[in-house]
């Protein structure tokens, strides 16, 4: 029975991590190879009717903002005594008789699961959708250990089946067409073709029936925890998370360390907007409240629930200038209505959070080596704020990125200097008067007449897609100055 | 890592950071609009593709029966203390074969009998209270209630007197913020199993019930 | 007679070195409503765009001097610019808290206006507007107006009282335009990306004229439509209620 679901999962290759060597370095760089293609076309589609439905659902809450408002101030009173939240929580949880376990970085993470499912003799492990398993990379490292580990979640047992990567926090393969995940399951699943979304969902319901029924250990992350009671909220609609944390001996939970509230009160609030925020549902279908593993007398449950708590550059957030961002509760809304994240998806962040939060988490998670221009992937139009089931400011977080990452390779050293240059003309206006008076007589030198069709070197980056205004020949200061002369 | 020390490092950072201030709210249940609770759970239930069967609780074994019918169910996983009286030997007595539901400790003895829910048609369970707002029913799991019996079958049957059904979950939990520590597992269930990752097409069941049934008692 | 106080004039970096054209129906706009308007001639630029780009000390400095020059005026400072307006309203006096003129600049932002608040907000709407040439326009919302400072049916209650001027929608309006400052450069295939979306629907809105009231967008929006060939003109709403709808 327990080697049974060993069929043809384990015949796939690793997931693979972000390779350096054969991955662009930067945004626009990894965001170039996608621009376009029919993979964001999907991304652009699917993010746009998860916006629209957000909407409609937004617009018939009559009480969306007062609970917005009740889930950003549970959210924040966390991360403000976030280091008095931890111990009650982490006391309930042992209270209730579970065990808590505490992770500096991924790897402490990784090798404490692995640790737990050796322990408990496990050969399969069933996991659901969980954004900080993907941070830990657990799979790889669950791996390694010859414990076979199986994504059950729909979207990411098609990325997992297909060595790919998700592009969306709570759609994984939003970038994937039904006709790809068809031919994946029929190459790696053994069955016959079929592109029917109902026979393919058929197909992966059998498949992963027999992987709840037989693993020895469940894995999931957590969308909040209870500092109060030591729960365990997790959010699924699918049924996954309920099958993992149900049917397996042991459940092991891990947890950024950031998922608290500290009342139930709170946790309602959050509840209340997530779902309306990340698809449009009222509330997603599984919502399961977990305090301990089964108690005595239960019929079914776990014999062992594990928190495994993680901080991995978390505490290092929690004391910089985009703390704000830890509010998060991954919802997904802010990549839904942001325009650059609709025209390059989700890979091209790189990590495996994306979309304007990404932008921001990421570089603060993980320092600025890497990822020093992923805050300039925005408009700053301000559409995520707006979005935002807790408030969070990106638009001011990821200016407070660019302050951060601007001098350690965030702005091209070109702009950097640009910017310079300008700056310290409009620093005296003598300069600025003659350098607008210089500007506008240059541009009569230029070819043609009204706008410039085109400019060398870095000019062009702008005339590739768009005409440039000449400089008026004579600025608004000038032509002020003769008319008041004149008067 | 130590307790301490992780928590040491937080500690450290707590204050450091820049966050702004939480701001002034309410708590309890938020203010949303009076409606029929019975009428407003039935609808929204049905939008989301469950179905509500309003009927009295002396009509309740026809009902299940009628459903189980529909569903070309014999046996079925069910909760130990269900809302109708004698439920249990009625069904039996019309040809139902209840599973026991109790998982067994061995750890080979638990894969066979969990290896038995592979096929299950039908679950039938109670409700500890209905959410008007959302259509959901929440379900707190103990002795006698099995918490698989509404996720491994194909079909989940709750029974939901109607005078349990409360305005929203923010209601239901503020009216009793500890009912969630009074269970290891307390789960809100809002229409079937459902999943939109495939090109974003809504597709039901794909792990979860198929189908739910919330046979709503008239008790009143 | 009541004395008018003055109304001192942001002109903006780009509208003083690019379309003074801008500048100067902004100027008309006032006057006709029997405005005295005065222009801070040591302005230069807010320092929004060293902001933008990550480079904090210059952009205080910028500020700095921006609010230092504002400050020694009085009155209403009008702004024909929701993104310079909601950067020195809602940056800039962060930016300087600690500094010299950290008093200045919350004092200044106290006075600063965007131009259709000012006038649909601190003036009698029904001042009469020049009329224009009949013409199919909509109303491009830039996003910084839009979401930092609130501008939502403002313009379009001043646009509905110039004669002349049909309204459109353009899909999707609030969408940005892709346009981001720095953005458009330093990631300008991204930036073309989005505002081709933005140009399609202009096109299928079957508007003549495309009125804003940020020049930024404008620019990257109008340089759009002469990249493609179009006909298509965009104006600042200063200009329409001037009486001016040629565009540019």
């Amino acid at each position: 029975m327990v080697s049974e679901p060993r069929s043809r999962v384990t015949q796939r290759v690793p997931t693979a991590p972000v390779d350096p060597k054969t991955t662009p370095v930067t945004f626009l760089g990894r965001a170039k190879l996608d621009l376009g293609s029919d993979k964001v076309a999907a991304v652009e589609d699917g993010a746009r009717r998860l916006y629209r439905h957000r909407a409609e659902a937004v617009a018939e809450y009559p009480a969306m903002e007062e609970m917005r408002a009740r889930a950003r101030a549970g959210r924040m009173s966390a991360l403000r005594n976030l280091d008095r939240l931890l111990a009650r929580f982490a006391d309930q949880v042992e209270a209730t008789g579970g065990k808590v376990w505490w992770a500096g970085d991924a790897a402490e993470a990784n090798a404490i699961v692995t640790r737990i499912a050796a322990d408990a003799g496990a050969g399969l492990v069933a996991k659901s959708k969980s954004m900080v398993t993907e941070e830990t990379e657990l799979n790889h490292a669950l791996e390694a250990a010859g414990i076979e580990v199986v994504e059950t979640d729909l979207g990411e047992f098609i990325v997992q089946l297909g060595n790919d990567r998700p592009s969306h926090l709570i759609a994984p393969v939003l970038h994937t067409t039904r006709y790809d995940v068809a031919r994946l399951f029929a190459d790696r699943l053994g069955v016959a073709y079929t592109d029917v979304p109902e026979e393919l969902n058929d197909i992966a319901r059998t498949h992963l029936r027999r992987v709840f029924l037989s693993a020895d250990v469940g894995v999931s992350g957590v969308n909040i925890g209870i500092a109060d009671t030591g729960t365990v909220i997790l959010v699924t609609n699918e049924g996954n998370g309920r099958f993992v944390t149900s049917a397996p001996r042991v459940h092991i939970a891990m947890m950024g360390m950031e998922r608290l509230v500290e009342t139930v009160d709170e946790a309602a609030a959050v509840l209340e907007v997530l779902a309306r925020s990340g698809t449009g549902q009222r509330l997603s279908v599984y919502t399961t409240m977990l305090t301990g593993p089964r108690r005595p007398g239960d019929p079914d449950g776990p014999d062992e629930l594990h928190v495994v708590i993680l901080d991995n550059g978390r505490s290092r957030v929690l004391g910089s200038n985009v703390a704000e961002v830890l509010a998060c509760i991954r919802c997904g809304a802010c990549l839904n209505v942001c325009p650059v994240y609709r025209r390059v998806g989700g890979h091209s962040y790189g990590s495996v959070y994306g979309g304007p939060v990404g932008a921001v988490l990421t570089p603060a998670l993980e320092g600025p080596e890497q990822w020093a221009d992923l805050p300039y992937a925005s408009t700053l139009c301000g559409a995520c704020r707006e979005v935002c089931p807790v408030g969070i400011d990106l638009p001011g977080l990821l200016l407070a990125s660019r302050a951060n990452t601007a001098l350690r390779g965030g702005l091209e050293p070109g702009l950097r200097r640009a910017v310079r240059a300008y700056a310290a003309v409009a620093a005296r206006p003598r300069a600025w008067g003659l350098a607008l008076a210089a500007a506008g007589q240059t541009a009569r030198l230029l070819p043609g007449k009204g706008w410039i069709e085109s400019l060398p070197w870095y000019g062009s980056a702008w005339t590739d897609s768009r005409h440039l205004p000449r400089p008026a020949a004579r600025s608004f200061r000038q032509r002020w100055k003769e008319r008041r002369s004149g008067a | 890592m130590e307790r301490e020390r992780f928590l040491a490092a937080v500690a450290a950072n707590v204050t450091a950071g820049v966050l702004p201030a939480p701001p002034p709210i309410t708590t309890g249940p938020p203010s949303l609009p009076d409606v029929d609770l019975i009428e407003t759970f039935c609808t929204r239930l049905g939008v989301i593709g469950g179905h509500a069967h309003r009927c009295a609780i002396g009509e309740a074994v026809r009902q299940i029966l009628d459903l189980l019918g529909e569903h070309a169910a014999t046996a079925v996983l069910a909760w130990d203390d269900l809302p109708v009286p004698r439920l249990a030997s009625l069904l039996q007595e019309s040809g139902v074969e209840l599973l026991a539901s109790s998982m067994p400790a061995d750890r080979g003895e638990r894969a066979a009998h969990l290896g038995g829910y592979l096929g299950l048609a039908a679950g039938l369970t109670g409700a500890d209270a209905g959410l008007a707002e959302s259509g959901s029913v929440v379900l707190s799991h103990g002795p006698g209630r099995p918490r698989l019996a509404s996720l491994a079958p194909e079909v989940h049957i709750a029974l939901l007197p109607a005078s349990r059904i409360v305005r929203s979950l923010a209601h239901f939990l503020a009216a009793d913020p500890v009912v969630v520590a009074r269970t290891a597992n307390l789960v809100v269930i809002t229409g079937p199993s459902r999943t939109a990752d495939i090109e974003q097409r809504l597709t039901i069941g794909v792990h979860g019930p198929r189908h739910i049934h919330v046979v709503v008692l008239d008790d009143a | 007679m009541l004395r008018v106080p003055p109304v001192q004039l942001l002109v903006t970096c780009l509208v003083d070195a690019l379309v003074p054209g801008v500048g100067e129906a902004v100027v008309e706009v006032l006057e006709r409503r029997g405005l005295d308007v005065a222009f801070p001639e040591a302005q230069t630029c807010c320092g929004q765009p060293a902001f933008n780009a990550g480079l904090s000390a210059e952009a205080a400095r910028m500020a700095a001097h921006t609010v230092t020059v504002l400050d020694a005026t009085e009155g209403p400072i009008v702004v024909p610019s929701g993104s310079c307006t909601a950067f020195l309203v809602h940056h800039a006096p962060e930016l300087l808290a600690g500094e010299p003129e950290a008093e200045a600049a919350q004092r200044v932002a106290g006075r600063l206006r965007e131009l259709s608040l000012f006038l649909s907000d601190d003036l009698a709407e029904d001042v009469g507007m020049e009329a224009v040439e009949s013409v199919r326009v909509a109303w491009h919302p830039s996003c910084h107006g839009l979401r930092e400072l609130g501008i939502t049916d403002e313009p379009h209650r001043l646009l509905a009282g110039v004669e002349g001027v049909e309204r459109v929608e353009i899909a999707g309006a609030d969408e940005c335009c892709g346009f981001g400052g720095l953005f458009s450069v330093e990631m300008p295939e991204i930036s073309a990306a989005i505002l081709r979306a933005k140009l399609d629907a202009i096109e299928a809105s079957g508007a003549e004229v495309i009125a804003g009231g940020d020049v930024s967008c404008l620019l990257h929006i109008g340089g759009g439509l002469r990249k493609r060939g179009s006909a298509v003109r965009v104006c600042h709403l200063a200009e329409l209620l001037a009486g001016r709808a040629e565009g540019w």
